[in-house]
């Protein structure tokens, strides 16, 4: 349904983030909802982004709304306009791919340990360190995503606080 | 199986078998959610 609502061109480029994205490289664990992150079309002579559209458009085929989410299948979906520069590169870059013969778009394991980064709690902790344990990153370009979106000053308090034991 | 070997096993999954995986897990933590299962453990284990 997703894809439907890119061609009827409600939505352009997405990716999938969040716990199901990190799905793609890391063993499943669990999670409540999938996030997917999208750029959306900015109406002429105007400079804000609704999600009023996508909610309509998915309310009217069947989709409801629960808790701020958007119930499609038996899944929330949270739609999140791409709000920096990270977040484009990570929806332009994704990797595309297919879940039950149904071509989708994910974002690359080092797009997503930036964004994890870039949101700090816990459980974004969590995962960057199930990420570098199962060498589910490329370091090079990891450090080329971090390097680029001013990121480095957190990856080192990052470093410090979670890596010193095997940086020494 | 190691829980390493095992974890690396689950990750060569292919996507769409690892979404499977997560909509069992997605429904067992809403089972236990409805069972009030954390809360009533959580009463009787007081910190």
């Amino acid at each position: 349904m997703i894809n439907r609502m890119q061609a009827d061109g409600i939505i352009g480029k997405y990716a999938v983030g969040g716990a199901v994205g990190a799905t793609f490289y890391l063993e499943p664990s669990a999670t409540l909802d999938l996030d997917v992150f999208v750029k959306l079309p900015v109406a002429p002579g105007s400079s804000l982004l609704s999600l009023t559209p996508i909610y309509e458009y998915l309310t009217a085929r069947g989709g409801r709304v629960e808790a701020g989410h958007i119930v499609i299948g038996d899944w929330p979906v949270q739609f999140l306009p791409s709000s920096n520069v990270l977040e484009r590169e990570a929806i332009e870059e994704a990797m595309q791919t297919e879940v039950e013969g149904v071509t989708t778009w994910v974002m690359r394991a080092e797009h997503l340990v930036a964004i994890a980064l870039r949101t700090g709690r816990a459980k974004d902790h969590a995962r960057i360190l199930q990420f570098l344990e199962q060498n589910a990153v490329d370091r090079h370009k990891l450090d080329g995503v971090l390097t680029r979106h001013a990121l480095i000053p957190k990856w080192e308090r990052f470093q410090s606080q979670y890596l010193k034991e095997t940086n020494e | 199986m190691s829980k390493p070997e095992l974890r690396k096993k689950l990750a060569s999954l292919s996507f769409s078998e690892k979404i499977k995986i997560l909509e069992k897990l997605r429904q067992r933590s809403l089972a236990i959610a409805a069972a009030g299962l954390r809360s009533s453990k959580a009463n009787r284990n007081p910190k």
